[in-house]
């Protein structure tokens, strides 16, 4: 087995080895450090002594014994009964063996419940769920989302001292609860998504190893929970917008815009891949929002042309969208669609009724929107100053360049 | 020891980055791309020499909200800076041996792809940071 292959097979166990230790024995914090210090030692000695026979129930063993090794460190230091009291309470000796098989799944998605618990802010839940449950380092979570390694450090340990304090025990959420915490969890491997595929600053359009990551995480928690149609409408939307992903910059890293893409450079495995998967998920019960955003991204994908696209079945895919869900980045992309389909005035007249959200009032998309509607109409001034408003509005450079560059050419060849 | 790294720039300048119609000098997709590609790899070597602490590039001028005491009361106000002002435009914190090796840090951002006239333009500073209270303590 080559090193790629080891460490994929790592990443993998990661979170079940993490979740066997924590549900054993309890202490997130020192539970993590222990299973880090298995996994490398899994990482030096795999390669030259070979795999063994059950990995994972290696890896437990390894973690488990440096965890009493930390714990007992903590124990002499403190020299206090109380600590010996808190990690062997009965209902703790009551576990099931820490190697037991059948709860490999339940522990990652235990664990994925635990990072994404609602008493944790966003940007918390998203550095813990990619440092526990995906496997990476401190330095990579902070690299990806552009902060401090300091910063992130002290953030991910503010969220485990939280989750600590709050008592939250480790296991499945009552049944009442399931479906709420696991919206929470489709939430956030969204936004470590979409900060993947569009970062909000610098030059740079994405980072595509936090696009891939997130879809990483979507496929394992798709792979645990089948028969969830959300699972599978996020993880279906995720992978039908990556596909777009080689064709949405040019080579100078512009942007352009969805009907001028070249559909060729399309990943065509990705598309037929979460084409299938919201396929067969729709009919099936419930239609949710990341199912309804799949199957308009689907539309998109399938379609040879802008020109071709079937935009009366996405503008009723966005109505009932906005039925769900009152967001006013829905309504902007629902108004493209009744523009496609029945005039570019019937659009403008939908984006009068927006300008008064106040939610939009410093985003650039509204005038960005206004400005290729009344191109199609033909009005060549009121687009221009659309897009120059936009571009005003706009804070990141290659956006900005990209809506100049419309403006410009409506000045060109009047 | 920790230097800072700061380079300037004025919302004329950030118009013409941003491609706006009446840009002087222009820049071109190429030129553009050019910069990015350079400071892409210069952040990357500085990454993997272990010097660099963190840096930044900030939104234009014209997005800028100044706070100032009003007859006792803190006011806000829009951007306040004069269209060829430079301000403060990005930073890099270095952590490396020497004051002189910071200077060849930035130094090099001299050799920064950019149209005629913009280059000759440019400055860039570096500033030692004063260490932590606990460190000087020492």
């Amino acid at each position: 087995m080559s090193i790629t292959e080891i460490e994929d097979l790592l990443r993998g166990l990661a979170p079940q080895v993490l979740g066997a230790i924590v549900r054993r024995y309890g202490h997130f914090d020192t539970a993590e450090d222990a299973t880090q210090e298995a996994l490398i030692a899994a990482a030096l000695q795999w390669p030259q002594d070979g795999i063994p026979d059950n990995p994972r129930a290696w890896l437990i063993t390894v973690a488990s014994r440096r965890l009493i090794d930390l714990l007992r460190r903590e124990q002499a230091r403190q020299r206090r009964e109380e600590t010996v009291a808190q990690w062997t309470l009965p209902d703790q000796r009551l576990a099931p063996a820490a190697d037991r098989l059948v709860a490999e799944a339940d522990d990652t998605l235990i664990l994925l419940f635990m990072c994404c618990h609602p008493s944790l802010s966003p940007a918390s839940q998203i550095a813990l769920t990619l440092r526990a449950v995906g496997g990476l380092t401190t330095a990579e979570v902070a690299r990806a989302f552009l902060v401090p390694e300091e910063t992130m450090t002290r953030r991910i340990s503010r969220a485990k001292q939280r989750i600590k304090e709050s008592g939250i025990p480790f296991r499945m959420p009552p049944d009442g609860e399931r479906a709420h915490r696991l919206g929470a969890v489709l939430h956030v491997l969204y936004l470590i998504f979409t900060e993947g595929y569009a970062s909000t600053a610098g030059p740079s359009l994405y980072r595509t190893e936090l696009a891939a990551e997130a879809i990483r995480l979507a496929r394992m928690v798709h792979r645990l929970l089948p028969e969830d149609g959300e699972v599978t409408g996020l993880l279906a939307l995720m992978l039908l917008t990556d596909a777009r992903r080689p064709a949405r910059a040019g080579p100078q890293g512009e942007l352009i815009p969805l009907a001028e893409q070249d559909r060729s450079l399309w990943n065509a495995a990705s598309i037929a891949e979460g084409v299938a998967l919201i396929t067969d998920a729709l009919p099936k019960g419930a239609t949710g929002p990341y199912q309804l955003q799949a199957a308009i991204a689907a539309l998109h994908d399938e379609a040879p042309s802008a020109e071709t696209t079937d935009w009366p079945q996405i503008v009723t895919l966005y109505a009932l969208l906005l039925r769900i869900a009152d967001n006013p980045v829905v309504a902007l992309n629902h108004a493209v669609a009744v523009a496609m389909a029945r005039g570019a005035q019937a659009g403008l007249a939908l984006l009068d009724t927006l300008q008064a959200d106040d939610r939009l009032a410093d985003d650039h998309r509204l005038p960005a929107v206004r400005a290729h509607l009344l191109e199609m109409t033909g009005d060549r001034a009121g687009a221009r100053d659309a897009y120059q408003a936009a571009a005003r509005c706009a804070t990141n450079l290659a956006q900005q360049r990209y809506l100049h560059a419309r403006a410009a050419r409506l000045i060109d060849d009047p | 020891m920790k230097y800072m790294i700061l380079t300037y720039a004025s919302q004329q300048d950030y118009d013409n980055m941003a491609g706006t119609a009446t840009a002087t000098p222009d820049w071109s997709a190429e030129d553009f791309a050019a910069m990015g590609a350079f400071m892409e790899s210069f952040n990357k070597d500085l990454a993997e020499s272990g010097e660099l602490v963190e840096t930044r590039g900030l939104t234009a001028p014209v997005h800028t909200r100044r706070i100032q005491l009003q007859q006792g009361v803190p006011v806000v106000t829009d951007g306040p800076y004069a269209e060829t002002s430079e301000v403060l435009a990005g930073y890099w914190i270095v952590e490396c041996d020497s004051f002189d090796r910071a200077t060849e840090i930035a130094a090099r951002l001299a050799s920064c792809p950019a149209p005629l006239g913009v280059a000759q333009a440019a400055v860039a500073d570096v500033r030692p940071i004063a260490e932590s209270r606990a460190e000087l303590d020492l």
